[in-house]
């Protein structure tokens, strides 16, 4: 698996990189010194792993996922922040403690390399859901609302609502808010699997449940767990087609 | 219990030599005889039980809870039956010893003198008993406040930041294979940090000397992890050598101005630690770190650090009440500078 080292000190990630080649499967593909850095570096070399700081000049680790579009697998590295990992609520996300015990590091990569495999598999399985770089259900985003955080697989999205500059996206019971314009996320998911229902809402297909026919030609659907969203009549057309066979 | 035992052995050896004070002045006159033995001491005992009464009055209406006003009031009331009720008990006192004078004793006069006179052994009996009570409420109030404010200082010890320590070790932890020679040194001063932190936990104020070591210390690790992003300058004139400092408060500052100055800048910054003597014999420490003080940042409730700085406000107030003081301000647009004025003893002993 190929690894981005995300720390402000020289010293740390030096301490990091030694301990990761220790791990034939792991090929460090570079480091970054800051967010800004660590964004473009992610971006020009897609890793599958990056190792991150969460206190880091400026902005810290989480600003960082939160300005990624697709988020790579994240290991948290910190010295001592019990509380910033606190804030994650769903998903064990992995974090190492420094300095980094060689054992531990050891278990992290195994358990990240299980779930590439997987998620590999499910990829091939959704007949290469991603286009270009398109993001599918498989694949997973950052999302922060006050002090807690997420890593939500879209997969478990059910719906995204635009609410001023900002979108809700609802998964489980939470529906935290990301600071994003609805025709932007629009363009980065994968049009099988989401669909874009009206000016304010983007629904999952897969968590549709039924749908009913509404005033003027548009339509009402609903969602596993009860959302009823109204689809507006251009895009019920659309709708029809794609949910016909 | 003792101060059950303290007020009867007050009370019956008031009395009693209430009794026989005036036995020994009716004596020069008249001689003793064991009629007047007995009257004078009925005459202690009626005195010993009045006061008594008063005192549960007092107690069971909780009139040492009153404002003094109304204190007073009661009390004079109080004392006034008290004076009348006993110059009855002296005319049944004589009654029974039999040795009333219908032409001499139930004289207004006579009355009245018996009356003031009592009113006064009673007001000074109240007397006694209540600035007993005042200063004994002033002693205990004080004791309090001194716990408190123990209680307090303690919450307020800044300790080590454990984020500081672990980032020490990973350093420290790649440098055993890039430079040794300087990873042992990181050691030692690490530990000595640590030994400080430690140590100087319970006292109330130490030398300079030991504050600005642990300083040093603290910053050539710092140094270590920042590399070429940390500069650090020393102006400490030798006179602030001879003051006293609360432990660890030079440290908090200095650690916040990293915070602020180095580790929340791309590309870091300076720390200059300066210390001198004011105007007003007092050691002035001045911290500067590149950076500006935004106003929002202090209302702003950003946990640790805001938490620390008013931490040391506090902990200033209750070692040296107000002479000693606390400043942070701009200087110029690229440093801020943080300011301590410390006198040279503390407040309060400890």
């Amino acid at each position: 698996m190929r690894a981005l080292v995300i720390d402000d000190e020289r010293l740390a990630r030096k301490e990091l990189i030694n301990l990761l080649s220790q791990f034939d499967q792991v090929e460090v593909v570079g480091e970054a010194n800051n967010v800004d850095d660590a964004k473009e570096k992610i971006e020009a070399l897609s890793p599958d792993v990056v190792f991150l700081d969460i206190q880091m000049p400026e902005k810290t680790g989480f600003d960082l996922l939160e300005e990624l579009d697709n988020v790579p697998h994240v290991i948290f590295t910190t010295a001592y922040d019990e509380y910033a990992l606190q804030a994650f609520q769903v998903n064990a996300l992995d974090y190492l403690l420094k300095p980094v015990e060689q054992k531990r590091l050891g278990e992290a990569i195994e358990r990240l390399q299980k779930k590439l495999s997987e998620s590999a598999k499910k990829h091939d399985e959704t007949s290469a859901a991603r286009q270009g770089n398109k993001l599918g259900l498989e694949d997973q985003v950052f999302v922060k609302d006050g002090d807690r955080c997420w890593f939500v697989k879209l997969s478990n999205v059910r719906l995204f609502e635009s609410d001023g500059n900002y979108i809700k996206v609802y998964f489980d019971t939470f529906k935290p808010m990301i600071h994003k314009s609805l025709n932007a996320l629009d363009e980065r998911l994968d049009e099988k699997s989401f669909f874009r229902a009206s000016r304010k809402h983007i629904i999952n297909l897969s968590w549709v449940e039924a749908i009913e026919p509404w005033f003027n030609g548009g339509l009402v659907v609903t969602l596993k767990g009860g959302d009823r969203i109204e689809v507006s009549r251009r895009q019920a057309a659309r709708f029809k087609d794609m949910m016909s066979l | 219990m003792n101060r059950i035992r303290l007020y009867w052995s007050l009370q019956v050896l008031g009395w009693l030599s209430f009794a026989l004070i005036n036995l020994f002045f009716v004596s020069l006159d008249r001689g003793i005889s064991p009629v007047q033995i007995s009257a004078f001491t009925s005459l202690s005992v009626f005195y010993l039980l009045s006061t008594h009464a008063f005192r549960n009055i007092v107690k069971k209406y909780g009139w040492l809870n009153l404002k003094f006003s109304r204190l007073f009031v009661n009390t004079l009331m109080a004392l006034a039956v008290l004076s009348v009720l006993n110059m009855i008990a002296q005319i049944m006192i004589n009654l029974i010893f039999d040795t009333l004078d219908p032409e001499v004793d139930l004289r207004p006069v006579v009355i009245s003198v018996n009356i003031f006179v009592s009113f006064l052994f009673y007001s000074l009996w109240v007397m006694l008993y209540f600035i007993f009570h005042f200063l004994d409420n002033y002693n205990q109030s004080l004791k309090y406040k001194a716990k408190i404010n123990e209680i307090q200082l303690n919450h307020l010890k800044s300790q080590l930041n454990p984020h500081f320590i672990f980032n020490a070790l990973n350093s420290v932890r790649a440098l055993v294979d890039e430079d040794p020679k300087k990873a042992k040194l990181a050691i030692t001063q690490l530990s000595n940090i640590l030994r400080f932190s430690l140590m100087m936990d319970k006292k109330r104020t130490i030398d300079f000397e030991n504050e600005i070591n642990t300083v040093k210390d603290y910053l050539n690790l710092e140094s270590i992890r920042f590399e070429e992003r940390l500069t650090v300058k020393y102006d400490i004139e030798p006179v602030s050598f001879d003051f006293k400092v609360p432990p660890m408060m030079l440290q908090t500052i200095v650690e916040n101005a990293v915070k602020h100055g180095i580790s929340n800048r791309l590309k870091g910054g300076v720390i200059e630690v300066k210390c001198h003597e004011g105007i007003n014999d007092d050691l002035v420490i001045q911290v500067k770190n590149s950076g500006q003080l935004k106003n929002q940042s202090i209302s702003k409730k950003r946990d640790r650090e805001g938490h620390g700085l008013s931490n040391t406000i506090q902990r200033l107030k209750l070692i040296y009440g107000n002479r000693a003081s606390f400043k942070i301000y701009n200087s110029g647009s690229d440093f801020v500078i943080t300011e301590i004025k410390i006198p040279k003893q503390s407040l309060t002993l400890g």
